[in-house]
């Protein structure tokens, strides 16, 4: 649930040690795999979510595990964890244990519904974090079923807000000296969403699917292109370029009427009609452009693949090359932000154990025979 | 101490338009940043203060949601005067956070330079759709058009789907409204140890990209082209969707072990499915998962979403609705969590919003702030920052400077 939260941590900068049961955080189980190495370190979730991180195997239920675990907490600035919610505290290390060891530690964690109340028990797979959230309601077409995004988003976005709150303690410490315990929900994270909370409370309006028409807006939906779609977004700004750049657009789209966005949005489908005998007749990549030339932000739907390939993306160097023990070598993102024009990363995710011997014995000087235990 | 009041002292030129950039802004703000927003009616208003159909540019919902707690200067940067006096406001702030396109500040003698001038900590944080440089870094992008190019709207689908739809949403706005002020504090915190502020260029469409990193992955690492997989998941069966009782109910269901689908079986009163040689594995139910999908709903469709949730995850069963704004209002949960800040008058009535995805433990928040009128702390920020008194100042209103 919070690995993407260390993934940040670990851009930014600090030392993110993952600490992994002896069988490996069951995360490297997780598809989707490398071809032909479903079974051992060929997760490429894993691979993803965990770059650029130490691995240390750990049976913090154990005596040693939870003193070396306790060593480290000494030497670290933050906690995260995702376990259920009380776990730690019934192994008598919740907040209250470790901040014996360090004072001023932030502990973030990251559950589905926060560490109490009705549903803290609950258990939480993506889908149910995007369904409580309120997100999947108002995802997809409105005479289908609501629609999941790709991957795992409500960890996604639960794992910003944790490593938010994880910025704020330490600037928190930094200035006043104190510690804290930030309790992630994934639901909370969730409901923030596409204005799905505020619209029904200030306006009494419950947002339903809309397929991709836009609520307030047309064209403002994705159009049929002669290789696949484009994305448009037509405010009353852009609609008189839109017009001047078609130009054998029907004339009864000449009436002033129609710049009124809201007008435009309440015949959506015989706009989005209209704007389709025009979309229809161009490549997606070079009706963007011509559109982008003319002050109309529109951009291809594109594939995964596509994205990769795309130039700009390329230019700004936002894929980069990791080698990996076992994975071999692939492009992977680096870092999603740059600073004073420099990208950091990307780098490869640790393999199990990977730095047993450097943390343990190097840095915590735990004899061999612990170590090994 | 209250978390709302963490980054008190921390002060924020705000040049910030539409949604991810002011909602960064709101959520500084939220923990005790002094945001100051700057616009002008000299063609500088934020565009979210004309959405909708509203008279008063303070009164637009949308707006209001956006830049809770901020502060509003309304000064003219195309006059000489409005831009100089922006220059020595950012000698006095910790950071600047923007999210124009590429080169609007530069052209109005607000580079990085000329903003760092005399305060070499400034820290700026830019969230431009594109990114700063780059072929494309002049393109005109909302969140929705960004969702398409990164791939995620054309995976956000059923697979049995003869078109892409995705999403009405603008997800990007999201992300980047999280990461950037994020982003923000981890430059502050390096800008007081270096004495020395960054640059940080947070483009939008690579922050969307970054939640999208596992299967680039698949593309880079297998050479496969990723298909859309809707309610699928490829370690879990049944998982997906399922139709409850009433117009537009639906509860999710995800089984994903052994342990599960027992304790599943139990919970629908369908023992007799253990024994079904279909479903005997994790494998086999991933095999027939549109025969468990029909069984599920069979079950679900008679019975009231809430209810279903209730009685699968007491049994220990992974379930949750499928829940609209309304449900979110009333969720047990969120209240628990003290989750909306009450708002009982404002220009738009009474209204709550949903505050943050975490809380600090142990520590009582107040509630939001609304955000000031347009360059209602004029004088107050004049004043008490740059020192000016105000005969200069109305000359400057005179002078259209101010407005």
């Amino acid at each position: 649930m919070g690995a993407f939260c260390g993934k940040m941590l670990r851009d930014l900068g600090m030392d993110v040690i993952k600490l992994e049961p002896p069988g490996g955080d069951p995360a490297r189980r997780e598809p989707p795999f490398a071809k032909d190495r479903e079974n051992g370190e060929g997760s490429l979730r894993f691979a993803y979510l965990n770059a650029g991180k130490r691995s240390v195997t750990l049976d913090i239920t154990q005596e040693l595990g939870r003193k070396a675990f306790l060593e480290l907490i000494g030497r670290s600035d933050v906690v995260l964890e995702s376990f259920e919610p009380g776990y730690l505290a019934a192994h008598n290390l919740g907040y209250h244990d470790l901040i014996e060891k360090q004072k001023k530690l932030i502990l973030v964690s990251v559950s589905g519904f926060g560490q109490d109340g009705p549903y803290a028990h609950y258990k939480t797979p993506d889908i149910v974090g995007n369904a409580m959230g309120g997100l999947l309601y108002i995802s997809g077409d409105p005479t289908m079923t609501p629609c999941n995004p790709p991957e795992t988003q409500s960890y996604y976005y639960a794992s910003l807000f944790a490593c938010y709150g994880v910025m704020l303690a330490l600037w928190q410490r930094e200035t006043r000296g104190i510690g804290a315990w930030i309790d992630t929900s994934i639901q909370a994270s969730m409901a923030l969403h596409e204005h799905v909370a505020f619209n029904y409370s200030a306006e009494g309006r419950v947002m339903k699917r809309a397929g991709s028409q836009h609520q307030h807006n047309a064209p403002a939906n994705l159009f049929e292109c002669k290789n696949g779609w484009i994305a448009l977004f037509v405010t009353q700004n852009h609609w008189p370029l839109l017009l001047r750049i078609w130009d054998d657009h029907d004339p009864a789209l000449d009436d002033p009427k129609w710049i009124n966005s809201n007008l435009r949005r309440q015949h959506a489908d015989y706009i989005n009609a209209q704007v389709t005998t025009f979309t229809s007749r161009f490549l997606k990549e070079e009706l963007a452009e011509l559109f982008q030339k003319n002050g109309i932000p529109g951009l291809p739907v594109n594939s995964p693949s596509d994205f990769m390939k795309d130039p700009h993306i390329l230019a700004r160097g936002f894929f980069g090359t990791v080698r990996h023990p076992i994975l071999g070598t692939f492009r992977q993102p680096g870092n999603c932000f740059m600073v004073d024009g420099a990208r950091g990363g990307p780098m490869p995710a640790p393999l199990l154990g990977q730095h047993n011997d450097e943390i343990l014995r190097g840095e915590l000087g735990l004899s061999m025979n612990e170590a090994l235990s | 101490m209250s978390p709302d009041q963490i980054l008190q002292g921390v002060r924020i030129l705000a040049f910030t338009t539409g949604y991810a950039g002011p909602y960064a802004g709101r959520l500084l703000a939220s923990y005790g940043a002094e945001v100051i927003k700057i616009e002008s009616k000299k063609g500088g208003l934020d565009t979210f203060r004309h959405y909708g159909q509203h008279k008063d540019i303070d009164a637009a919902p949308r707006f209001i949601e956006c830049n809770l707690g901020v502060r509003s200067l309304a000064v003219n940067l195309k006059h000489p005067t409005g831009a100089r006096l922006i220059r020595e406001l950012a000698g006095k702030s910790d950071a600047v956070l923007q999210n124009f396109r590429p080169r609007v500040l530069d052209k109005l003698g607000l580079g990085d330079d000329e903003l760092r001038g005399s305060n070499p900590k400034l820290v700026i944080v830019k969230l431009p759709g594109f990114g700063s440089e780059g072929p494309k870094s002049n393109y005109g992008t909302w969140g929705f058009n960004l969702t398409a190019f990164s791939g995620i709207t054309y995976l956000w689908n059923h697979p049995e789907q003869d078109r892409p739809i995705g999403s009405q949403g603008v997800y990007p706005d999201h992300l980047g409204f999280v990461m950037g002020p994020t982003l923000l504090v981890a430059a502050l915190l390096n800008s007081r140890r270096s004495r020395k502020g960054v640059t940080i260029d947070l483009a939008q469409i690579e922050s969307t990209a970054a939640v999208l990193g596992t299967t680039y992955l698949e593309t880079s690492v297998n050479g496969d082209d990723p298909q859309p997989k809707g309610n699928h998941y490829e370690t879990a069966a049944p998982h997906g969707c399922y139709r409850c009782q009433g117009e537009d109910r639906w509860c999710v269901i995800s089984v994903r072990n052994d342990d599960e689908w027992r304790a599943f079986c139990r919970a629908v009163g369908r023992d007799e499915l253990l024994k079904d040689a279909r479903f005997a594995d994790l494998p086999a139910r991933l095999n027939h998962r549109l025969e468990l999908d029909r069984i599920v709903e069979e079950w679900t469709q008679s019975r009231i979403a809430e209810d279903v949730m209730r009685d699968l995850q007491e049994a220990g069963v992974p379930a949750g609705v499928v829940q609209t704004g309304a449900d979110l209002l009333r969720d047990p949960q969120l209240r628990h969590r003290n989750y909306f800040s009450p708002f009982a008058n404002s220009l738009i009535g009474p209204f709550e919003i949903p505050r943050s995805g975490f809380m600090f433990r142990g520590a009582t928040e107040d509630p939001l702030r609304l955000p000031n009128r347009l360059g209602s702390d004029n004088e107050s920020i004049l004043i008490d920052i740059l020192g000016y008194d105000r005969a200069t100042i109305e000359s400057w209103r005179n002078e259209e400077v101010l407005t």
